[in-house]
């Protein structure tokens, strides 16, 4: 075995620059030979930078990158940083940055589902006039989201934050001449705009209370008691701060923008921003809380257990959402609903931990978001195809589709399934050890029996409203009055959600790793 | 040696790749699967000969080879895990067993290709496949490790069984026969899996063998006077142990769960042969001499499974007096078999017991076999009635019926005399030490001259006198392959005997009692299996009339004298060129017997006036108070989610404003909880 070849520590941050990288090569592009609709060139870029950063993302990964300990990581060609004897998280910029096993496994998350929607969208945008912005946009809010999985001090995470927000603002309202995809686009504006608001109220009062920025640097100041005097003063910053997470990962009350960005929006753009853009928010999420406001030091200064805020955010989403969706008629709208009861598991995570503990359930909350990634891209996707074919947009209208595309429906089913957590899917697992990680920590605290109680119960109402979808494709019959011309098939989108299928089922054997990596990542969160 | 006991596993697999290429390829190779059944089934032979021969020169074998679930669950004996595993157990009980059953499902097989084959039946891959399904799941019971896998492949023979049986489902019976064996077994099983659950859940382990077995815990407990789950242990070994029984009882047919096996006649005959010599019926028996350990700790346990065996042995053979149907007097006979093979382990006569065992899987797979070549010989005519005279017109077939007959019969020198000599030796000796046993042996000994008075009534009126019919008169000829698995069983039903003459030894000291060292590890095998361990244990003394030798003669010549007392009056009664059906003679016992003490009767009375009113009660329960319920958690949802949706206005200030009043609620609670606002 031949020496690794050592990279600079900077280069640790290779899947967010390779992402800002295509973004400026196709506006580069574009600025040259402006309105180009050369897709295969546009799309093309754009897949091959979000796989570059995917690829990168999972090389760092295996090769052990902010990982602790000498034996993690497998001998690969090179490396960053001193990774064979285990340096541990890499700080960047003073700390402003920070590339761990949970950075890096966010990362993972927002580049598939990045390459996925580059994918379906070559044949969900054809014939659409602004090709190389709207590659672009995405390429950049990808950046954001990626960035803010590394984000390490409360200015960084609001400029990703933003960055990510901004393009996917303007990727809703992009079909101009659509008034659902205009209108939703200002909506999501309005709404991202008051959470910014208070997200930044946030940010100032917590600087207020305790005079950093940087997460570490607070931590410390909140053990060392210097902030004691000011806990009112945190705790309404930390509330702040939650209402500016809640916006991203679209979770109630902050998620009435969800529903009609999703549905106004392109649908893989409306995949994107459910599955990656709420991922990513997740990521910020856990790290500040687990960064910035130790459990046990924190809530000696505001006089509260955090995960309370949690607690009550979760069991909210988690039942708005899958009740909102059990009764919709139209299937864009009913899968923007199920991302907001998604939402409210993945805070399960945040939820039940303990002072003590909570690697299970932090870690089970990251693999919900990974194979989410896919299952949900995947649906959403799916409702792109039938966009695609012009079939409508309620259930009704799906009646029978699986007689005309067999093998995009079954994807579907497994989708569903997924989603509803049926095993053998991915889905199952992810929400099974959420289940028992809130189980365990109930022992702790008996509000998480509650949760548990929500959990099952809106897993139960969801299976509801995802088999009505299944039922429509695959058993209730077409109406034979309407004439559907359906166009050919569109490869992309057909690669998509295959692939999207595929891995929502691989995820299952692959789980052991992928669960072993999730909960490396989440104690390795938690012992900083 | 050890080579051996590495293609262990192919014993197993080879019927089960016979079942996937009967299944897949069947419709397209000649003999419609038969030939890979053949294979596989002499593959599985010879390599279980191998296996033995590997115990006999002093080997033994126990591999774990897959562990599907382990978990943190503290036993009630305080062990800390429990893992769930396949593995091989392969010691002398073990490798007996698979050499019976291989090689008995290879006869099955041969004989196969003449009684279904040539007789033009369809849906011969089902059939093969079926077959090759049984043969593996049997064999993987034999060499099960740990009760759960022995309760799992159970299960699969019982459902193999229940699809052979229902082979011919056009009919209107085969299906319902089907269905009963499956019912019936399936109630007993409901018992051995609450027993699984129990000993698992009490001693942490379900390992058969070694240190680490249920049976060495329950031994320590009980030693130790430990409580569990509030029994006494050996109250709780008891309980547990005959939970267990229940499955066997199902699957053996013993007394009262036997009612499924005369109607299982419905299915070919040679399925016939393979559930009643080597397969279903043998398993309920296997697996009580598998555990025999645990059994032993017990002695309520063993007085109960020496009862119901003594008792069944003498009820079936009364029932199987009045049978005019010669399939319907071998399905009696398999039963009052079982029940001796139930009694001898019972009185602690482990090795009696299994080799009794073995010598029934012999004789009992040739006379189904032989009834399997009358009923071709008769153009599938099973009334024993309108039979006679085939003796001369079949002689190979006679012949060895005869030697099955004889054997079953129990006649100095067939197998069946020498076990069940054994068997009946070892109850009387434990009775006279304690003398309700007594009264088991009184029953097994009665039943021998039943015994002989039946198999000598249907050998006589099926092959003695003159033909009763025209079928009868000009039989159809069977070929080869009905004559050498006749044959093959012919020749064991009369040699294999020697394995174990035990009355000889006694008699002159000549050690002829190669199974009982066999069994007792003295060739190869596990120190805790073994005849003389489980000797150690069992909690009965014995007794003799005057010396051991007198009690001998006199068991045995009482034995011997009612069984020749039977067939001699059997040869009265039918050895005659027109025999009458004396049976009218026994007035209204007789309609007792036909009507099998009204055994169905009361269980279908049961059913209908017992179970039918509580599921109907269980149902109007579900249907109201479950489905109300559920239907009203569905209506309150969907009106929840009609009111969710409305939140959702379209207008953007009111989206605003609920998002400002939600997060200052949160705010305020958070507050007003963490005491920020004073």
């Amino acid at each position: 075995m031949i020496d690794a070849f050592t990279l600079p520590e900077w280069a640790a941050l290779a899947p967010p620059l390779l992402l800002a990288l295509t973004a400026l090569v196709l506006f580069a592009y574009d600025s040259i030979n402006p309105r180009s609709t050369n897709r295969p060139v546009l799309a093309g870029v754009a897949v091959v930078g979000a796989l570059a950063s995917l690829v990168t993302a999972v090389w760092f990964t295996l090769a052990g990158t902010g990982a602790d300990g000498p034996d993690a990581g497998y001998d690969l060609w090179f490396v960053v940083g001193d990774s064979v004897t285990g340096t541990g998280a890499i700080d960047l910029f003073g700390g402003q940055l920070v590339v761990d096993q949970m950075a890096l496994f966010f990362m993972i998350v927002v580049a598939v589902v990045t390459a996925l929607v580059a994918v379906a969208s070559y044949d969900y945008m054809a014939g659409h006039a602004y090709q190389a912005e709207y590659y672009s946009l995405l390429l950049l809010a990808a950046t954001g989201m990626s960035t803010m999985a590394a984000a390490n001090s409360l200015v960084t995470i609001f400029i990703a934050l933003e960055l990510a927000s901004l393009p996917s603002y303007a990727l809703v309202a992009i079909l101009k001449d659509n008034r659902g995809s205009v209108e939703a686009g200002l909506k999501y504006f309005l709404i991202g705009a008051l959470s910014s608001a208070i997200f930044v109220y946030g940010i100032s009062l917590v600087y207020g209370a305790t005079g950093h920025l940087q997460l570490e640097a607070i931590a410390e100041m909140i053990a060392t008691g210097e902030a004691d005097a000011y806990s009112g003063l945190l705790g309404l910053g930390i509330v702040m701060l939650i209402g500016g997470f809640a916006f991203k990962t679209a979770s109630v009350p902050f998620h009435f923008w969800a529903p009609e960005a999703y549905e106004g929006a392109p649908a893989p753009i409306a995949a994107f921003l459910s599955s990656a853009s709420k991922a990513a928010g997740f990521v910020i999420l856990f790290r500040v809380f687990t960064t910035a406001f130790p459990l046990e030091t924190t809530t000696a200064v505001i006089g509260l257990d955090w995960t309370i805020a949690f607690i009550i955010l979760a069991i909210v989403t988690m039942t708005v959402g899958n009740f909102a969706a059990a009764t919709q008629q139209n299937v864009k709208r009913m899968l923007a609903y199920s991302s907001v009861g998604h939402a409210g598991y993945a805070l399960i995570g945040l939820a039940a931990l303990t002072v003590d503990g909570g690697e299970l359930v932090l870690g089970a909350a990251m693999m919900h978001l990974l194979v989410y990634g896919f299952m949900n891209t995947g649906a959403f996707l799916f409702v792109g195809l039938a966009e695609y074919w012009g079939v409508g947009r309620t259930f009704d209208a799906y009646n029978g589709l699986a007689a005309r595309a067999p093998v995009a429906c079954a994807a579907l089913a497994v989708f569903m399934f997924s989603l509803a957590g049926i095993p053998p899917f991915g889905g199952f697992w992810s929400k099974y050890f959420l289940f028992t990680g809130a189980l365990e920590a109930a022992s702790a605290n008996s509000a998480l029996l509650l949760v548990a109680a929500a959990l099952v119960v809106n897993s139960a109402l969801s299976l509801y409203y995802y088999s009505r979808l299944v039922k429509a494709v695959w058993i209730n019959d077409a109406d034979p009055s309407l004439d559907r011309d359906f166009g050919g098939t569109p490869t992309g989108l057909y690669a998509a959600i295959l692939f999207a299928a595929v891995m929502t089922v691989v995820l299952l054997p692959a789980f052991g790793p992928v669960a072993d990596l999730a909960i490396d990542a989440a104690s390795a969160v938690l012992v900083s | 040696m050890e080579t051996a006991f590495e293609l262990a596993p192919a014993i197993v697999l080879l019927p089960l790749a016979a079942f996937v290429v009967a299944l897949l390829f069947g419709n397209y190779m000649p003999k419609k699967g038969a030939l890979a059944g053949i294979v596989a089934t002499a593959g599985s032979l010879l390599l279980s000969l191998y296996v033995m021969a590997a115990v006999a020169t002093g080997g033994q074998h126990q591999e774990t080879y897959f562990t599907w679930a382990a978990g943190d669950a503290v036993s009630e004996t305080g062990v800390p895990t429990i893992e769930f595993t396949f593995g091989t157990l392969l010691d002398p009980l073990s490798a007996l067993m698979l050499v019976i059953v291989s090689l008995i499902a290879f006869l099955v097989h041969v004989f196969s290709l003449g009684y279904m084959n040539d007789e033009g039946e369809t849906g011969l891959p089902r059939y093969y496949a079926e077959l090759g399904l049984f043969t593996f799941s049997m064999l993987a019971f034999v060499i099960a490790d740990n009760l759960l896998m022995a309760f799992m492949f159970f299960e699969l023979v019982g459902l193999c069984s229940y699809l052979l049986i229902g082979f011919w489902f056009r009919t209107e019976s085969a299906p319902s026969a089907a269905k009963k064996a499956f019912l019936v077994t399936r109630f007993g099983d409901y018992f051995f899996l609450l027993g699984v659950v129990a000993i698992g859940a009490t001693f942490g382990t379900l390992a058969f063998q070694g240190d680490g077995s249920f049976v060495a815990a329950a031994g320590e407990a009980i030693d130790n006077g430990e409580t569990l789950f509030g029994f006494g242990a050996e109250t709780w070994v008891t309980i547990t142990g005959l939970l267990v029984l229940g499955g066997v009882i199902g699957k053996s047919a013993q007394f009262p769960l036997h009612t499924w096996l005369p109607d299982a006649m419905e299915g070919p005959t040679t399925v016939s042969a393979l559930i009643h010599a080597a397969t279903m019926v043998a398993a309920g028996v296997y697996l009580v001499a598998r555990m025999f350990g645990y059994y032993a700790l017990s002695p309520t346990a063993l007085g109960i499974i020496a009862f119901v065996g003594g008792f069944t042995a003498l009820f079936a053979a009364t029932m199987g007096v009045v049978k005019d149907d010669i399939k319907q007097v071998l399905a009696y006979s398999t039963i009052s078999q079982y029940g001796y093979m139930m009694l001898g382990l019972g009185v602690g006569g482990y090795v009696a017991g299994v080799f009794h065992l073995m010598n029934h899987a012999f004789f009992k797979a040739l006379l189904f076999l032989g009834a399997g070549a009358v009923i071709v010989l008769m153009h599938h005519e099973q009334d024993m009635w309108k039979m006679g005279g085939l003796k001369d017109k079949a002689p190979i077939v006679y012949y060895t019926f005869l030697a099955g007959a004889l054997a079953l019969a129990g006649i100095v020198p067939f197998s069946g005399f020498w076990s069940k000599d054994e068997i009946l030796f070892d109850a009387i000796i434990v009775g006279l030490n304690e003398p309700i046993f007594l009264a088991a042996y009184a029953m097994g000994l009665l039943a021998v001259f039943f015994t002989g008075f039946y198999t000598f009534r249907m050998v006589f009126l099926t092959f003695h006198g003159e033909p009763r019919s025209d079928a009868a008169r000009d039989p159809h000829p069977v070929s080869w392959n009905i004559k050498f698995p006749l044959l093959t069983l012919g020749v064991l039903a009369l040699v294999a005997g020697i394995a174990n003459l035990a009355p000889v030894y006694k008699l002159t000291g000549l050690e002829i009692t190669y199974l009982e060292f066999w069994l007792d590890g003295q060739y190869g095998g596990y120190a805790d299996l073994t005849y003389s361990a489980y000797g150690d244990t069992v909690p009965f003394g014995t007794d003799y009339i005057g010396s051991e030798t007198i009690t001998l003669l006199i068991a045995a010549g009482l034995g011997l004298g009612l069984a020749v007392g039977g067939a001699v009056f059997a040869m009265v009664l039918y050895n005659v060129p027109e025999p009458e059906p004396h049976t009218e003679n026994l007035g209204s016992a007789r309609t007792v017997l036909r009507s099998n003490y009204y055994q169905d009767e009361y269980q279908v009375w049961l059913a209908e006036n017992l179970t039918l009113p509580l599921a109907r009660a269980a149902d109007r329960f579900d249907q109201t108070v479950i489905d109300g319920v559920v239907n009203g958690v569905s209506s309150v949802s969907l009106f929840g989610s009609g009111r969710m949706k409305r939140l959702q206005t379209g207008v953007v200030t009111n989206y605003a404003a609920l998002l400002i009043v939600g997060f200052i609620v949160l705010l305020v609670v958070l507050g007003v909880l963490g005491g920020w606002f004073v």
